[in-house]
């Protein structure tokens, strides 16, 4: 084998950076939804930030097939803050690995 | 709460070029892994497989061997129906997380073309999680009839190509069933990954995979379309499957 050739077959084996991080990114929007009393919820910090903040114990929010949902707003609360949490560090963790896998 | 049946249903009919039912049985095994849920495989073969319900002969398998997916209403043995091409590797939970919702049923809309240029976006077929409705009767139904007279449907939708695509009919039916409107938002809410070059491996490293096409992808461990169906048919893709099923 040439070494033209060795070269463009590194170069097909080789990873697109981007790519990666993109469907990466695409994945944990998908992680990101979460079930709850039959409604469909994407946990964002506003989403956590104005459960914390919101004063009574029940509520109700518009979930992603904009549907009204009832909410119990501590069991909500906690249910988005571990999931975020487990997502995000999911997020984190794999995005360390591409960076290590980058080639291009 | 009342106790509701919940499965996978996956058509496979073998033609020449492609043996449908073996790519299907790789998926039941990812599906049963995955997902935990009984799997039923709609076909006209024998299946040798101990785990999973196979309802040999419904469907006809017709020459076309695509083209009986609206019955998957009617053969479905379960109250919520992931229905899922047999070339759709099923590697993470998400659409577990579309049962738990009240919706009717959830089709792919995002990251498609349109049918034709004055047409409109198509669905991804591939990928149908239905609950047993009046609704979702009647969407299945329209896609039969939609498939009947495909012809007359094309030239009303000005659709670009003429063969016969589950994934036009379900987009035209959604279309009529809610009163002439796309219904966008009440789809499947993330994209679908596609790999559509040819595969040469998928290979397991722990929670990512690294799908190997001209370039290789380093990804996280989710759900694949799959459209080379020599690599879902060697034995590599078998291979793939053991890992996979191997694992915690």
């Amino acid at each position: 084998m040439s070494e033209l050739d060795q070269l463009v077959t590194q170069i097909k084996q080789a990873t697109d950076y981007q790519t990666n991080k993109r469907i990466l990114r695409e994945k944990i929007l998908t992680d990101l939804h979460v079930a709850y009393n039959n409604g469909l919820f994407k946990v964002s910090p506003e989403l956590i930030a104005f459960l914390a903040t919101w004063p009574s114990d029940e509520l109700f929010l518009e979930d992603t097939y904009e549907n009204p949902i009832k909410i119990v707003r501590t069991e909500f609360l906690s249910l988005c803050q571990d999931h975020y949490q487990r997502v995000m560090n999911t997020w984190h963790i794999q995005f360390e690995e591409i960076k290590r896998a980058r080639r291009i | 709460m009342q106790d509701v049946s919940r499965g996978v249903l996956i058509f496979a009919f073998n033609t020449e070029a492609v043996d449908y039912v073996a790519i299907a049985e790789q998926t039941a095994r990812l599906v049963k892994h995955t997902l935990g849920l009984p799997v039923t495989i709609i076909t006209d073969q024998e299946v040798d497989n101990t785990f999973t319900n196979v309802r040999a002969g419904y469907a006809g398998g017709t020459a076309w061997r695509n083209g009986d997916r609206y019955t998957a209403y009617d053969v479905s043995p379960y109250d919520e129906t992931i229905l899922i091409d047999s070339d759709y590797l099923v590697l993470d939970r998400s659409l577990l997380t579309l049962l738990d919702t009240t919706e009717d049923y959830r089709l792919q809309h995002n990251g498609v073309g349109n049918m034709g240029v004055l047409s409109l976006d198509y669905v991804w077929a591939t990928a149908i999680v239905f609950k047993r409705t009046e609704k979702t009767r009647l969407l299945f139904n329209l896609v039969g009839r939609i498939q009947r007279n495909y012809s007359y449907y094309c030239k009303l939708y000005q659709l670009r190509e003429r063969n016969f695509r589950n994934d036009y009919a379900f987009a035209i039916a959604n279309n009529i069933i809610n009163g002439y409107t796309p219904n966008q938002s009440q789809g499947i809410p993330w994209p679908m990954l596609t790999i559509d070059k040819p595969v040469k491996q998928i290979e397991v490293n722990g929670d990512m995979l690294v799908v190997r096409e001209d370039m290789a992808k380093f990804i996280p461990r989710q759900n694949l379309h799959i459209i080379d169906k020599d690599y879902l048919q060697s034995d590599l893709h078998v291979k793939f499957v053991d890992q996979i099923c191997t694992q915690e």
